[in-house]
Formats: C-alpha cells, sequence, structure tokens
C-alpha cells in the first residue's frame, strides 16, 4: 500500500489504543485542512459545479426556477455557431501567444547582453505588465479610437493617411489591435522568464561555437535554444491557455464587435449570461469550453512531469 | 505529531467531500429560485429607516452633484442615512439584475423606462400605486411605470431621444432651416461635411451599445417592428432604413466607432452638426465644451420624415424611481414619491440638471416653461414621443443586441441589408416565441 507519510516514520501500529490515537490524528489533520478546502469550495468549486449545472437546465437569470433539459442547450450551443467563436478564440489566442513570445524573446536576448543602460531597461520592460489589464485596454482604446485616437492623429499628421482609419470597426484591423494590446500587456512576463532561462547558458560554449566560426544565428540555434527550449514551451503554453480564457481587452476593447467578429468564448459566456440573461446556454457554453481547457491544462501537467523527469 | 495517511485515505475523504459538493451544486441548480417577495405583506417600520439607493446617474459627472444634493436633502430631512451606490450606464441593468436576483439590494433604484419589464420579471419591485395618487403626475407620465396596471416605477423624468443639431454648423454649411424630410437631411449633411475640418456631420450611434437608435429610422421609413406579436424586421421598410444608413457611413456622413459618449463628445467640440440624445445631454455637452456659447447653438430639431406630411417618429426616454422590496423598502418609497413629485425638488433638479419634470405643477411652473431648450425639445421632438415596441418583451435589451449586431454586419461589408435584417427578425421573433 502507498502511503503518504507526515512527520517522523513510525512503525506501523498495531494495538487499539494507538489506532484511536491515529485516528484522533487523522481527525486533527482534516481540521487543519479545512479552513483552505472551505475556501476552496465556496469560491471556486461550488461556483463551477453550479455553473456546470446550469447547462442541462433551461434557466433564466430573470425568472426563478429550472428547468432539466438533458444535453439539449450543449445541442444547441454546438449547432448555433460553435466552429465560428472556436476559430475567433483560436485567432485571438495563437495571435497574443506568439506576438509576445516574438517581442519578449527578442528583448531577452537583448537584455542578456552586458551593455550601459541594460539595468534600467529590465526595469522600464517590466511596466506594462504592471498595469491592469482594464487600464492598458483602455489606454489601448483611445490609441485606437477611429475619431479621437492618437494613432489616427499621428498617421495623419505624418500625413500617411488622408482620412481616419476605424481600427475597431473593420474585423481584420479589430483582431490585430486585440492582439496587439494583449501582447504590450504580456510580452514583459515572457521577457523576465525568457531572460532567466537565458542565463543558465554557460558562455563557454558560446566562445566554443564562436571559436568554430559559428555566426550569432547558428549559435542561437545550435547553443542557446537547446538550452532554453523547455522554459519557451512552457511559456507558449502558459500563454495559451491564459489566453484562451481572457477576457478583459476583448470586453473594453471591441465588446466582441464590429458584428460579433471578436467574440470568444469568455465574452460569449458574459453575453449570453448578462446580456440575454440565458444562464442555460451560457452554463453548456462553459462546459465546452472547460472541456477545451481541460485538454491544454492535461498537456500543460504532462509537460511540466516531463521537465521534472 | 505523527500520522499516516494512506492516499487511498486521502481519496476517500476527497471524493466523499466533492460528491457532496457536487450534490449541493445540482441540487441548488435544480432547486428552483424563491419567487419574488415584491408583494409580501409585512407591517412597514414605525418611522423612517436607513436604505440603499443605486443609481448610474451617481457615476455621471454632469448629474452627480445635484443627485447627492438631493440625496442628501432627503437623509437630513428624515434624519437617516442613504447608502448610495452606482455603476455607469451600459452595466447598470445587468450589475442590478444580478443583485436583485441574488437578494443583495433593496431599497430605492434609478432605472430607465425600457428596462422596466425586465426587472419587474424578477418578481421583486414594489407596487408603488399608494405612494403616487394624489400627486399629480401626468398620465403618460405614470404610464411609463406601469406593467400590467401596476405601478412598479414613479415617473423621475420623461422626454424623448432626438436629434440635437449645433445651429452654428448648419448656418456655415448654408442650412438655412432644419431638415424636414429624409432627402433634405441628407443634402443637409452633404452640405455640413463640406465644411472640412474631420466633421462628422451625424453622429449617428454605430456601436452596438447604442446602435437600438436605428429602430426608430427603421419607424421613420414605414416599419412597425412589432405587428401583434409578429416582428416585422427584414420587411422591405426595415430593409430600406438600413441601406440608406449603409450609405450614409460609405459616404462619410456618419462614422464608426460612435456610441452616446462619443457622439456627445464629438458635440461638446465642434466635431459634429447633428446627434441622437436625450434633453439630459445638455448638462454634460456644455460641462465638456471649450466653446462657452455652445449652449445657445444647441437647438432640438424633429426627426425626418419620408415624406411630407409624415409624423416624425420619436422614441420615448424617462427614468423611474423603482424600489426593491426588503430592509428599508418603505422609505425608500417615500424617497421615490419625495423626488419625483415635491414641488420644491422637482423644480430645483430641473433647474440643475434640465430634466423634465413628470408633475403638471413642476411642469407649468416658471423654471420649466421658461427653458427655451425643454421647451423647444418638448414641442418638436417630445410630442411625439412613442415607447420601443420592444420594451415590453423581457427579452429586450437581447434583441436590441441581436438587431445592433446585424446592423453593424451591415456597414462593415459582411451581410447585405436583407439577409442581416432578415436574420434579426427571426433572432427577434424566436425571442418573443
Amino acid at each position: 500500500m502507498t502511503t503518504t507519510t507526515i512527520g517522523r516514520r513510525q512503525k506501523k501500529p498495531h494495538s487499539s489504543n494507538v489506532r484511536a490515537a491515529r485516528l484522533s490524528e487523522v481527525r486533527f489533520i482534516v481540521l487543519l485542512l479545512l479552513p483552505g478546502t472551505a475556501l476552496l469550495v465556496g469560491v471556486v468549486l461550488y461556483p463551477l459545479l453550479r455553473s456546470l449545472a446550469s447547462a442541462f437546465f433551461a434557466e433564466s437569470l430573470l425568472y426563478p426556477g429550472a428547468t432539466w433539459v438533458g444535453l439539449q442547450n450543449v445541442i444547441d450551443v454546438l449547432q448555433d455557431g460553435f466552429a465560428e467563436l472556436l476559430s475567433q478564440t483560436l485567432i485571438f489566442t495563437i495571435g497574443a501567444t506568439i506576438v509576445p513570445f516574438i517581442v519578449g524573446l527578442a528583448l531577452a536576448l537583448v537584455l542578456n547582453e552586458q551593455f550601459r543602460g541594460q539595468r534600467f531597461l529590465r526595469g522600464a520592460f517590466l511596466i506594462p505588465w504592471l498595469i491592469p489589464g482594464v487600464v492598458v485596454s483602455f489606454l489601448w482604446m483611445w490609441i485606437f479610437d477611429a475619431n479621437y485616437g492618437v494613432l489616427n492623429g499621428v498617421l495623419m499628421q505624418l500625413h500617411l493617411i488622408d482620412t481616419p482609419i476605424a481600427w475597431l470597426f473593420n474585423t481584420d484591423t479589430a483582431r490585430g489591435a486585440l492582439i496587439i494590446a494583449k501582447s504590450w500587456n504580456s510580452f514583459p512576463w515572457v521577457m523576465v522568464m525568457l531572460l532567466a532561462a537565458l542565463q543558465t547558458v554557460p558562455g563557454e560554449l558560446h566562445e566554443a561555437a564562436a571559436m568554430d566560426g559559428a555566426g550569432p544565428i547558428r549559435r542561437f540555434f545550435a547553443v542557446t535554444w537547446p538550452h532554453i527550449a523547455g522554459v519557451a514551451g512552457l511559456v507558449i503554453l502558459l500563454e495559451f491557455i491564459w489566453n484562451f480564457q481572457h477576457f478583459d481587452t476583448i470586453f473594453v476593447l471591441t465588446g466582441g464587435g464590429p458584428a460579433g467578429t471578436t467574440q470568444t468564448f469568455a465574452t460569449e459566456v458574459y453575453d449570453t449570461a448578462f446580456k440575454g440573461y440565458d444562464l442555460g446556454h451560457a452554463g453548456a457554453l462553459g462546459l465546452l469550453w472547460m472541456g477545451l481547457l481541460l485538454i491544454l491544462v492535461v498537456v500543460y501537467v504532462r509537460f511540466s512531469e516531463r521537465g521534472e523527469k | 505529531m505523527t500520522a499516516q495517511l494512506s492516499r487511498r485515505d486521502m481519496f476517500r475523504y476527497s471524493a466523499v467531500g466533492l460528491g457532496g459538493i457536487a450534490l449541493a451544486g445540482l441540487a441548488t441548480g435544480c432547486a428552483p429560485v424563491a419567487a419574488g417577495g415584491g408583494s409580501a405583506t409585512k407591517a412597514p417600520p414605525a418611522g423612517p429607516t436607513n436604505f440603499d439607493f443605486v443609481s448610474w446617474g451617481m457615476s455621471e459627472e454632469a448629474t452627480k452633484p445635484a443627485l447627492q444634493a438631493s440625496v442628501n436633502a432627503f437623509a437630513k430631512k428624515d434624519a437617516i442615512e442613504i447608502a448610495t451606490s452606482s455603476y455607469p450606464f451600459n452595466d447598470y441593468l445587468n450589475q442590478l439584475t444580478l443583485q436583485v436576483r441574488g437578494g443583495q439590494f433593496t431599497g430605492a433604484a434609478q432605472l430607465d423606462v425600457a428596462w422596466l419589464s425586465s426587472l419587474a420579471a424578477l418578481g421583486k419591485l414594489d407596487d408603488l400605486g399608494a405612494k403616487a395618487e394624489g400627486r399629480g403626475y401626468t398620465d403618460a407620465a405614470l404610464q411609463a411605470g406601469q406593467i400590467d396596471g401596476k405601478q412598479f416605477g414613479l415617473p423621475w423624468t420623461i422626454a424623448a431621444i432626438g436629434l440635437v443639431s449645433n445651429t452654428e454648423l448648419f448656418d456655415k454649411a448654408g442650412v438655412s432651416q432644419a431638415p424636414a424630410t429624409i432627402e433634405e437631411f441628407e443634402d443637409a449633411l452633404t452640405a455640413i461635411k463640406g465644411l472640412g475640418g474631420g466633421i462628422v456631420p451625424y453622429a449617428a450611434s454605430t456601436k452596438t451599445a447604442q446602435l437600438k437608435d436605428i429602430l426608430v429610422w427603421m419607424q421613420t421609413f414605414g416599419s412597425p417592428i412589432i405587428d401583434g406579436e409578429k416582428c416585422t424586421i427584414g420587411d422591405a421598410e426595415s430593409i430600406a432604413a438600413v441601406t440608406w444608413y449603409k450609405k450614409l457611413f460609405d459616404a462619410g456622413l456618419i462614422a464608426p466607432d460612435v456610441d452616446r459618449a462619443a457622439a456627445r463628445a464629438l458635440f461638446s467640440q465642434g466635431k459634429t452638426a447633428i446627434y441622437d440624445d436625450a434633453p439630459v445631454a445638455r448638462a454634460s455637452v456644455l460641462k465638456a465644451s471649450p466653446d462657452a456659447s455652445l449652449g445657445g447653438k444647441m437647438a432640438p430639431i424633429a426627426r425626418p420624415v419620408k415624406k411630407a406630411g409624415d409624423t416624425p417618429q420619436e422614441l420615448l426616454w424617462g427614468h423611474l424611481l423603482v424600489v426593491v422590496d426588503g430592509k428599508g423598502a418603505d422609505t425608500a418609497g417615500d424617497f421615490a414619491q419625495w423626488m419625483t413629485s415635491d414641488p420644491a425638488q422637482t423644480i430645483s433638479y430641473f433647474t440643475a440638471l434640465g430634466l423634465p419634470p413628470t408633475t403638471e405643477e413642476a411642469l407649468a411652473s416658471s423654471a420649466v416653461s421658461g427653458n427655451v431648450f425643454v421647451d423647444a425639445f418638448t414641442a418638436n421632438i417630445t410630442k411625439d414621443a412613442k415607447a420601443s415596441p420592444l420594451w415590453k418583451y423581457v427579452q429586450y435589451g437581447q434583441m436590441e443586441t441581436a438587431i445592433a449586431e446585424q446592423v453593424q454586419a451591415v456597414l462593415i461589408g459582411s451581410a447585405s441589408p436583407k439577409d442581416a435584417m432578415k436574420a434579426a427578425g427571426q433572432k427577434v421573433q424566436s425571442l418573443i416565441g
């Protein structure tokens, strides 16, 4: 039998007194676990199960009561634009994962070199990460606004455009704007993680490769990348998971528009529940969304375990 | 202390715990939520009590000082405390619905007339019929707060959402009088665009939050929106209205990314000649404008009609005060009554914000009748105002969003007006049931 031992290992108890003492100690441990468990149950598990249960009921936010409908809500959701929603979510997720990764990696490589002002830049580049997501979103909304946005103002001053561009009112530019805004917020985290990994790469390997005539690109792929690949993979996976469930930038910047073309699972669940008052379909969408997230979490756990080994 | 817990023990404890949680969760999911207690009978407290008041007015810079002063005056009069909270207008209904449904809010609440059906469906609003008796409200105002004969809301201000113009820009563009027909309206917008300088001739709503404004244009083109219990969106008239809107958009006569707040900002900066708003706009627009004389240039104009002789289509607009049953509800009802019908209070509130009152006495006062802007607004717009045919449906918010998204699809060119309006009509019909 596999056992978990807490404290110093003891001989296996046999007498009834020892068994009673052991049971009371078990109870004591359970008591210690109770506050944390209660918090987990109250704040995470109960709301989660409650909302997942909604998936199987016809339930409105406005009317009391709920009627069992089995899998009908799930079927409705799958038949009503689910593929489109998944594709829109993936476009945002992939874009908002790749862009900050490239920017973060480039900056990490630069900041890993010794030069004047390097320490200052390491700190300065962290600022976007320290600003709350909602504030970042409003900042970018001000930049991208068609009528009084900074970006149009600058482009018009430079005579690059004659009339303002409606960045958030065109499907492609709205998607691009969302990815840029989210990437601006998250690239510092990627940069810090990769910078930490880069500092574990032995300098001698670079020197040896350079002596063998390897240029910077060859050295990056032959020496640097193999050392940081594990961290890079983890960073990409975590960014992907976070972006897959991201809400605030999309909600503030486009609200899922124009015409629902930047809607993702997160904003659609919100709209269905709180604008459509339809808890049943929101729950069904949440159920499917969570199923997809669980796949990503399993990949993450496997990846972490492989890293530990 | 030493204890040995086998992994199986841990799993057993966890399984029991999680099973219990799951059952509790499912049971709650299945359990019917308690019906509203709005009509529950219980003895009111002997004297005034503390209560909560929620509004969006407190979150807006232009209205907060006057509203706070009114709240303070009532609290002082009855020696009570009123706890105030606020949410921005666009999130207000969602937040209030959640609070009321969850039993976390009781007391007085500001409400848009369009939201009464949705909130009343929760079954927690008090019938304020007794509070309305003998207070001198106009019949039209009282009706705005009624559902099936029950007075769920006391009318606070009633007017309309109509077109507000900048006469200076009209003059500069050579438009000497307000356009009366769609054709004249288009000509006027084209002339205003000719002024250049990045002026948006008509700051019509193009963001989903206020794209519901398109409904009144559909009515102008002759679509009733709802006929009996049938949604008519998708008919030739609604398609013609959206085709026209798209034409204005493509010609740069209306602009992308505009909602009410953006339109007010453009108007206050002299960057648009016309936009849709209620009389409440005047205070916030003037406060934000660098042009001290803008007030004298603001003129409410009747919405153009399809052909000369038609009656202009205007949308009723107004605020109610409702009372959510529970702690402090009786005093909250008194507060609602005082705010909406006390002669001194209603006139001082009107003087501060220009929000038309709802009692005969206040409307006849010199303060109201002598206000040029409100007088013109009433004469040109409010006199023709009607409630939206969608307001009677609890799902009206969902309906307006569905229509707005389809109109937006037309504007960005991803759907034809015909297909988009057909889809919108089907969605609305499915919500009607």
